[in-house]
């Protein structure tokens, strides 16, 4: 009797009765259900999402030593954080022949270039949107923040690298500028846009603009090309000195259950068709070159989609500033000091 | 004599400050709007993708199985605690009644950390369990102090005359004892359950693969996603949910109208 349930056991697998699961920690609605149900339908699998919603909580349980996950989708900066814990598995190129599809523009600017451990999956920009309807010559410049004409009724991102990263770009510097005398430029520019903006926001702003409170507002272009989907007055523009691109990536824990099963998810979000639908359901632009030949014209009318090439090319990826991080939060703490 | 109006004034002043975020989510949940800011038209949209929202319900199917079985093992053993520390002086007394009301006063991220730390030394898999043990261990503290509150106003001497007049010690706690702490008991009990359903903080560090409760849930969709007013929707018919349940309640405690 239990010779048999053992041989039964074994065979278990083979016949197909014991599903695998892959377990995804992912942010909340950044993959098309109608993908996962195709790729659960394909591979005889189930998918099982989890949601974060920072990445500083999701890496401080990972930390800590939660496990269990297969694929995470941390941004850029913290593929860099986690690759250099060592807790992050190198990807088997080939068994991602898809690839082939990832921008290579977008390689040139993340950390991990060569995808030794980690997959771009999205791109976002952190760009401006204005009220056109309010706002007749709007500039898609960052001196958009010098205008006084908008009675305060606008804001700037309640972050150091975002504002003052934008401050510096408006200088013509980098935005990972760690230069201490170009950090006090951007900090008088900031101190300036201080005295036109109504606050420093991070979640408000779509509310905001969506209502007319606010009138110009800095913020992603993920967030914001919703904000256009409901409301045609509503116009993103990406200032043209560039700006700060974030890219959400996928990577493998070492310590994933299924990394052979993870790997086949990966390659299926590559997919071009896979990406078109993907990209299109959650609103956030993939960069997989054959998948936008494939999506609908609206999708590419979005502006933070189709970014010129000469603004793409001043356009950079925030960068881990190591211990030149504490003369950011020093000037960053002027801003906030200053009236 | 014209009668003051601040009284008034104060009431209405309080109703507002306790109900107008609902009334402003509940109203939200039939807004056209995606973000809530105007009135863009009545709709239903948000009910029919709340229906389709599978992650959704899951995550209400996980917090509901945590704060059920959570609340009747903290209501049990914090009414015990509550007993034992009150009934028995010990040396220890000051250290044991301590360590009951430890995790009311530790800040939740410190616990959640330190309760992680430990299933991972442990070698627990953090899931559906370690989340259960956590809110037990919290809410073991509340059900114990809404229980020891109560039995202030008990007179153990009850007990005593209970058994004189032939009660075992058996029926002296059922019959007398029980009845007198139910309130308590079922307060403490309400309380537990409460914190259960919302915790965010302990539970995002003891949760693991495939056990996001609904407050997790929400804070991710705070972020990403595209249908956060499904989340209104939610919360309107939970509320409605719970106004009838409490209605009900009413209706059978309230004894027979006298003819």
């Amino acid at each position: 009797m239990n010779r048999l349930a053992l041989i039964a056991a074994a065979f278990l697998p083979l016949c197909g009765f014991a599903a695998d699961t892959l377990h995804v920690y992912t942010w909340a609605d950044y993959v098309s259900p109608d993908v996962v149900e195709a790729f659960e339908d394909e591979h005889d699998c189930k998918v099982v999402i989890d949601t974060f919603d920072s990445n500083e909580s999701m890496y401080a349980r990972i930390k800590a030593g939660a496990a269990g996950y297969d694929l995470i989708f941390p941004t850029s900066y913290m593929v860099k954080v986690m690759q250099a814990e060592g807790i992050l598995r190198d990807l088997d190129h080939a068994a991602l022949p898809n690839l082939k599809n990832i921008d290579p523009d977008v390689l040139t600017k993340v950390h991990d270039a060569k995808m030794t451990v980690s997959v771009p999956y999205t791109v976002g920009y952190a760009v401006i949107a204005v009220r056109k309807d309010r706002i007749k010559d709007a500039e898609a410049s960052w001196t958009m923040f010098d205008r006084t004409d908008l009675g305060r009724r606008s804001t700037l991102f309640d972050d150091m690298r975002e504002t003052v990263g934008a401050a510096l770009k408006s200088l013509g510097y980098s935005l990972n500028s760690r230069d201490e005398k170009q950090l006090a430029e951007a900090r008088d520019v900031v101190i300036r846009w201080k005295k036109n903006i109504a606050k420093f926001d991070n979640e408000g702003y779509k509310a905001g603009l969506d209502s007319g409170e606010f009138l110009l507002v800095h913020g992603y272009s993920g967030d914001l090309f919703q904000v256009t989907e409901e409301n045609d007055r509503v116009e993103i523009l990406v200032p043209k000195e560039g700006v700060t691109i974030g890219c959400d990536e996928m990577v493998i824990p070492k310590n994933a259950p299924q990394p052979a099963l993870a790997l086949k998810f990966i390659n299926y979000l590559l997919d071009a068709e896979v990406a078109a639908k993907n990209m299109q359901w959650m609103g956030y632009l993939c960069p997989n070159t054959e998948a936008l030949k494939r999506v609908s014209a609206d999708f590419l009318e979005n502006p933070a989609v189709t970014v010129p090439e000469e603004i793409k090319a001043r356009c950079e990826v925030i960068d881990d500033l190591g211990p030149d991080l504490a003369k950011w939060t020093k000037v960053w703490d002027e801003i906030k000091a200053a009236p | 004599m014209k009668r003051s109006l601040l009284p008034l004034l104060i009431t209405a002043l309080v109703l507002v400050f306790f109900y107008a975020p609902l009334v402003v989510l509940v109203v939200n949940s039939f807004n056209e709007s995606r973000f809530g800011g105007t009135w863009e038209g009545f709709t239903l949209k948000w009910y029919e993708k709340l229906w389709a929202a599978d992650e959704v319900w899951a995550a209400l199917w996980v917090t509901l199985k945590v704060a059920v079985t959570a609340t009747l093992a903290a209501t049990v053993l914090g009414t015990l605690a509550a007993w034992v520390l009150r009934s028995y002086a010990t040396k220890f007394q000051g250290v044991h009644h301590g360590l009951v009301t430890l995790p009311l006063v530790v800040p939740d991220l410190l616990m959640g950390m330190a309760l992680l730390a430990l299933f991972v030394s442990l070698g627990v898999e953090t899931g559906i369990v370690t989340i259960w043990i956590a809110h037990v261990t919290f809410c073991i503290s509340y059900v114990a102090m809404v229980v020891l509150g109560r039995l202030r106003d008990f007179d153990p001497t009850l007990i005593d005359a209970a058994r004189d007049l032939g009660a075992s010690p058996w029926q002296a706690a059922r019959k007398v004892v029980l009845p007198l702490l139910l309130p308590g008991i079922l307060a403490g009990a309400l309380l537990a359950f409460t914190l259960s359903i919302d915790d965010f903080v302990i539970t995002f560090f003891v949760s693991g693969p495939g056990t996001t409760t609904l407050p997790l849930r929400i804070a991710g969709m705070m972020k990403t996603s595209r249908n956060l007013p499904v989340i209104n929707a939610l919360s309107s018919l939970l509320l409605c949910l719970t106004c009838l349940a409490v209605t009900v309640s009413y209706r059978l405690n309230r004894p027979p109208a006298k003819s």
